[in-house]
């Protein structure tokens, strides 16, 4: 679907399939991080966003869309990366914990990945079934974490 | 591009399981072109998420590059780190890989090559090559997300962070439960921003938020839809004067309040709208208060209909109680405690009386900040001034001291200045180096400049006064209020504690007004009351505004309309009134543009009409370089400034469509700033798209070039400009620029060169202004206005004069009889109710001022002549100008000269005259003695004639207008008016402003103006002018005395001598077609000889004879009509129908 617009030749063109686009893109719900509250509009939930594709070289002749032939390791709330004009960017939001099913955010104060999406609190409940590299970042994370509740995380 | 951070890449790089058959490593170069190539090809193709060749793929190899160095450091770690881990009893967690591999933290997969087209891949490159790309790429993508995701969680910090995050749900509760909320805070708690959202959270999706200012409405867009995340969507929108970003998809529009009230007077109830937030409230613009009144109104009608008023923290229980005790949410500002010192200026031994401000206090300030405070402890300086002349005056003096100690960046910010230029203020300065931003009150509540420690306020305001008795508008100094002296203070801590430096004494501040004179109380009302007349509003007197304005200014309004013909006696909008309270143009702009396209002058009037309605291009500085001014003489015109700048405006066009030349270089040689050309561009064809909108203009077909390849090249040229749009778009806001310093030390001679180089930067090449104007205009048909402008015949520049001379009536001024003994900057002028009025430097006159001299070749009247005033010429001329401004002197801005005699006569909105006609006055002020009466008495009657045939024709016109609104526009009947006709009109008025008749010109004392009139009479002799002027039997004028001939002129109502002699001077005449012999007075035998049915019908100019022709043309557009209020049939064109209808109202 996300794909599947023709060739479009002429610039007038361009305004109706934004258009259709716009209309296809209209968000699902609303995520929400059930450990920091960060709320953002999805658009797709799974493993294969709009803007891959699981299979290279279909030879797509859609005109204004590039594909990235890579899929999510995890079933994934996903919007369209909202600080780029590429339409078919997209940014993964958040997932469900493997281990306790809370709906968490990727950010690195609420869970981390690997190979298996995982909500801190359960990586710090469980942190010996994790490889040292994995305890060892997380210990560090703790000194940012500790900052006034105003003003949480690390300034990026 | 930002390196990668450290976390990302940890670990040692993994090489799975696959038995490295090492072929050469040493031999293999990442860095190599070709085999980037190699790799370019297989996973960057044009399909692909990457594009080869693309911005992206360079970021991408630069990753790479970082990444590979990163990991060739760590590979000399120990690979192997077992853990024998026992496995985990929780499912999830026990199939977790046992060896770390930095590659499992990462939740994405990238697949292998297209295999279609790395069909020789395989042989070229090493599977553990192409392994090693493709973790590359993973680590890369994985790396954007992670940025990404970073920019999400920061935006939604910041925006928990504001301080009106706690109220949004309350402001939400009390606008389920009040049809009107009240929302106070002051700047920076968010208010703007936030709620506007927060309303989109809560499901609301018509929207429209007002704001004051076009540029608040474009950054609030900008800034909404980032923080909603719809940055690139079309969730959010703005709506200007020029441009809109609004669609169907559209949730939020940002508006500006002057575009709100035309959406209303198109559509009273608002039906587009479900929640309105009308923000900056306690700016007390007019339009603002104006609108408040509007939703007053509006609401009962719109019990669906949600406002939500937003204001400072300055008298809120006034918009509170206005709607009916509206529930009030307040919002603490964000604000630092801020030290206030009070430094008085002492009566210095100023450099005299000289009109400068004296920089010296505000250097005092710089100087104690140098010495109190180590550079090291940032914060920069903001500085209030009252206008561009005082920031220009500080501006220069702290250059000088800035170029000594190097560390002060001086910046100033006014509303005249370019948005890149005002951008500015928002760079960086270097370390050590502090900003001092010299400003206007604009950067009071509209700008907002994060990292301000200090403030000095002046104290002062220029404001815009309005004095209706002398029309004319007033820039003058104020102290500021209380409420403002506030607000400038704050802005000294919003980010920190900081410092207010308040150049006047804390007496002065206690003598404040509490708060700014509202706007209402200090302009020219007459846009705001046309107005209220085109939306119905009922009497504007008796309209509930907020704070009603002083009576008088509402009297004088309506007056001035009643005198441009926008209304009627009894107050109601004229045909030409209802039109122009339609366009959203200053009266005599539109009057203009109508007048203009009735002649068939749409493309010239267009332009000029644009080029009056912004700010003159001319910069401040030029004037005093030679070089400049040596440039622009050829494009001036002595025939008045708007010609100049109509002439500036078409070679700006044409050095445009010159694809070699550079319009940015040639305007900074002639000292014009290239912006308001673009202004003027702009509204140029915003009044054509009106003009065609409202059915005076034939809409151009779209001009399509012959062939294909043209077609195609045209395309092709659209799609470079576009790329190049978005290219700029997308390299804008990135960073914040820092400022350099030497920049500064250029002083503001070379402002311009500035400018470019700063604002551009990197894009200095692309002039991104021009890529602009070419995608948004017509080139072509932009030039063909302005090439066939330059073919302009005499005649069309004398038809041009009239419609601007119509147009811009009554403002008239009178040169003062002695110039041509003043120097050439001393010219003064005369109107009506200013004397003495002076020339802006730039005006033409004022550098010619011989054109405006009175040459006496006919020196007729000479023989008794005083001085210069009784001077008796064919050729006395007017100034007619487009304002009146007053600063330190009134100046006239924007004059053309105009032939007076003629103008008088087909303009005055009152003529009077004595016995003979030979004495005339103009609307009681200006007087004309001509020398014969016959002449006097032809031209009289000529200009009767025109102004009837004129009127008559405008009728037509507006006739048209209206049925053609009526008709639902697919009336395609070619032109509004017959050509024919309008040929003949233009014909007429060309020979009649050509005439030749000696006179003198003179401004009336006030005491003459007091005995002007013979007053009533109560002997009425019926006079015997049969059929002079017009069929009408004039009737003795009530007030002056003599006999009111038409609405505007009295004939014999001047007290004179000759009037006691008049009657008696007959002589014997024969009339040459009906033989008749008898003792006529010269006006008696004039009337004889227009009226004689003997007369040959091709009579000379003077004669009535073109009169009947209007008459029937007009009846052609007759129809039958049946009112149902007074139960009469009537035979009506469409004009009279309406006028007729309104009678009833």
């Amino acid at each position: 679907m996300w794909g599947a617009l023709g060739p479009v030749g002429d610039m007038p063109c361009l305004l109706t399939l934004q258009m259709e686009c716009e209309a296809e893109r209209r968000p699902l719900g609303v995520f929400e991080c059930q450990l920091c509250a960060l709320t953002a509009p999805y658009s797709y939930v799974g493993q294969q966003p709009p803007g891959t594709k699981s299979v290279v070289g279909l030879g797509h002749s859609a005109h204004w869309h590039h594909f990235l032939p890579c899929s999510l390791l995890e079933e994934s709330y996903v919007m369209r990366d909202p600080f780029t004009p590429d339409k078919d960017r997209f940014l993964i939001l958040g997932s469900r914990c493997s281990s306790c099913g809370r709906l968490v955010c990727v950010g690195p104060e609420c869970s981390l990945f690997y190979s298996k999406r995982f909500c801190l609190p359960c990586v710090r409940e469980n942190i010996d079934a994790f490889p040292q590299e994995i305890q060892q970042d997380l210990e560090k994370r703790k000194v940012p974490s500790k900052r006034p509740a105003s003003q949480p995380g690390s300034r990026t | 591009m930002p390196p990668p951070r450290t976390r990302e890449g940890r670990g040692p790089r993994d090489r799975p399981p696959a038995p490295s058959q090492e072929e050469d490593p040493e031999k293999w170069d990442w860095n190599c072109p070709e085999t980037r190539r190699l790799f370019e090809d297989a996973f960057f193709g044009d399909e692909d998420y990457i594009r080869q060749g693309s911005e992206e793929c360079q970021k991408f190899w630069t990753f790479f590059e970082r990444l590979q160095r990163f990991q060739n450091l760590k590979t000399t770690r120990k690979e192997e780190k077992d853990s024998r881990r026992p496995k985990h009893s929780i499912p999830a967690l026990a199939d977790l890989p046992r060896a770390y591999d930095p590659r499992y933290r990462i939740n994405l997969s990238v697949l292998g090559p297209d295999t279609r087209r790395s069909r020789g891949l395989g042989r070229r490159l090493a599977p553990e090559r192409v392994s090693e790309f493709r973790q590359a790429l993973l680590h890369y993508l994985d790396f954007g997300q992670k940025q990404a995701f970073g920019r999400l969680a920061k935006l939604q910090r910041e925006r928990m962070a504001l301080p009106i995050a706690q109220y949004g749900d309350r402001i939400l509760q009390t606008l389920k439960e009040h049809q009107v909320v009240v929302v106070a805070g002051d700047t920076g708690c968010g208010k703007s921003t936030q709620v506007p959202q927060y309303l989109l959270a809560a499901g609301f999706s018509h929207v429209a938020c007002t704001q004051p200012r076009r540029i608040a409405c474009i950054s609030l867009a900008k800034r909404v839809g980032f923080e909603s995340l719809s940055q690139y969507g079309s969730q959010v929108g703005y709506q200007i004067r020029f441009e809109s970003t609004r669609s169907a998809a559209t949730k939020i529009v940002f508006l500006t309040v002057g575009l709100l009230l035309r959406q209303i007077q198109r559509e009273p109830r608002l039906p587009q709208y479900q929640v309105l937030i009308v923000d900056e409230v306690h700016e007390r613009h007019l339009h603002n208060d104006f609108l408040l009144g509007i939703l007053r109104r509006l609401l009962p009608q719109r019990p669906d209909l949600k406002v939500i008023l937003m204001s400072a923290t300055i008298n809120i229980s006034l918009f509170s109680s206005y709607f009916g005790s509206a529930p009030v949410v307040q919002v603490p500002g964000r604000l630092f405690p801020i030290t206030v010192v009070y430094q008085p200026q002492e009566a210095e031994p100023t450099t005299s009386k000289s009109e400068k401000l004296d920089p010296r206090p505000f250097l005092r300030v710089l100087e104690a900040i140098d010495n109190k405070y180590p550079p090291e402890e940032r914060g920069d300086l903001l500085v209030f001034l009252s206008g561009m002349a005082e920031i220009s005056a500080v501006l220069e003096a702290a250059q000088t001291y800035a170029s000594h100690t190097q560390r002060w960046a001086v910046l100033p910010l006014h509303s005249a200045l370019s948005v890149a230029d005002q951008d500015k203020v928002f760079d960086v300065a270097p370390p050590g180096v502090r900003k001092c931003i010299l400003s206007t009150n604009i950067a009071e509540t509209s700008v907002t400049i994060d990292g301000i420690r200090f403030v000095v306020d002046s104290g002062k305001v220029k404001e815009m006064s309005y004095d209706p008795q002398a029309k004319l508008q007033r820039l003058q100094e104020f102290w500021i209020s209380q409420a403002s002296a506030e607000q400038r203070k704050g802005r000294a801590g919003r980010t920190g504690p900081g410092v207010c430096f308040r150049l006047y004494a804390e007496s002065d501040y206690d003598a404040f007004a509490p708060y700014p004179v509202p706007e209402i109380r200090r302009v020219a009302l007459d846009a705001l009351v046309l107005q209220m007349k085109g939306m119905s509003v009922g009497d504007p007197r008796t309209f509930p505004f907020i704070e009603p304005p002083p009576p008088t200014s509402l009297e004088t309004a309506i007056l001035y309309l009643r005198d441009q013909g926008a209304l009627d006696s009894s107050e109601a909008l004229t045909p030409i009134g209802s039109l122009l309270a339609q366009l959203p143009v200053d009266v005599v702009i539109g009057k203009m543009l109508i007048l203009g396209s009735m002649f068939h002058l749409a493309e010239p009037v267009l332009t000029i009409a644009a080029a009056l309605s912004v700010q003159s291009p001319f910069t401040r500085g030029a004037q005093s370089n030679p070089e400049c001014v040596a440039a622009r003489r050829p494009l001036e015109s002595d025939q008045g400034d708007p010609f100049t700048l109509f002439n500036v405006f078409n070679t700006w066009v044409q050095v445009k469509s010159e694809r070699s030349r550079n319009s940015r270089r040639w305007c900074r040689h002639r000292g014009i700033e290239e912006h308001r050309l673009y202004e003027m561009a702009n509204l140029r064809r915003q009044f054509k798209e009106l003009l065609e909108d409202h059915g005076l203009l034939a809409r151009a077909q779209a001009s399509k070039p012959g062939d294909s390849y043209s077609r195609l090249r045209q395309r092709r040229e659209r799609q470079a400009l576009y790329q190049l749009k978005r290219q700029h778009e997308e390299g804008q806001g990135r960073r914040r620029k820092v400022l350099r310093l030497q920049e500064d030390q250029d002083g503001c001679s070379s402002d311009e060169d500035r400018g470019g180089t700063a604002s551009q930067g990197a894009n200095d090449n692309v002039d991104i202004q021009d890529v602009k104007f070419k995608l948004r205009h017509n080139l072509e048909q932009l030039q063909a206005a302005a090439s066939s402008a330059q073919a302009l015949t005499r005649d069309q520049m004398a038809l041009l004069k009239l419609v601007l001379g119509r147009g811009l009536y009554p403002q008239l001024a009178i040169p003062d009889p002695f110039n041509s003994g003043r120097k050439d900057s001393d010219q003064i002028f005369h109107t009506e109710t200013k004397q003495g009025a002076v020339l802006h430097p730039t005006c033409i006159f004022a550098n010619s001022p011989e054109v405006l001299h009175t040459q006496e070749q006919e020196a007729r009247g000479s023989d008794g002549s005083r001085d210069d005033k009784d001077k008796m010429s064919s050729k006395h001329q007017l100034l007619t100008f487009v304002s009146l401004l007053e600063t330190n002197k009134p100046y006239l801005v924007n004059c053309v000269r105009i032939p007076a005699l003629q103008s008088l006569l087909l303009f005055s909105r009152s003529l009077d005259t004595n016995g003979d006609c030979c004495r005339l006055v103009a609307d009681g002020w200006l007087e004309l003695q001509l020398v014969d009466s016959e002449s006097a008495v032809r031209l009289l009657a000529a200009s009767l004639r025109l102004r009837a045939h004129w009127e008559s024709a405008l009728d037509q016109q507006l006739a048209h207008q209206a049925r053609w609104r009526l008709e639902d526009k697919d009336d395609e009947e070619t032109a509004p008016v017959n050509r024919k006709e309008v040929a003949a009109l233009s014909r007429e008025l060309l020979q009649f402003t050509a005439s030749k008749v000696s006179y003198s010109l003179r401004r009336l004392t006030g005491l003459e103006i007091q005995n002007l009139y013979v007053g009533p009479q109560t002997i009425t002799a019926a006079p015997s002018l049969p059929g002079l002027f017009g069929c009408s039997t004039p009737s003795p004028h009530p007030t002056k005395g003599g006999y009111a001939v038409t609405d505007f002129l009295t004939y014999s109502c001047l007290t004179s001598d000759a009037d006691l002699y008049s009657d008696c001077l007959r002589t014997f005449w024969t009339c040459p077609h009906c033989d008749l012999h008898m003792p006529f007075t010269p006006l008696e035998r004039i009337a004889h000889e227009s009226t004689c049915p003997e007369a040959p019908q091709d009579g000379p100019p003077g004669a009535e004879e073109a009169a009947p022709e209007p008459l029937q043309k007009a009846s052609a557009l007759q129809r039958p009509y049946h009112c149902e209020a007074c139960q009469k049939d009537f035979l009506f064109t469409p004009t009279e129908v309406l006028r007729h209808r309104r009678q009833h109202v």
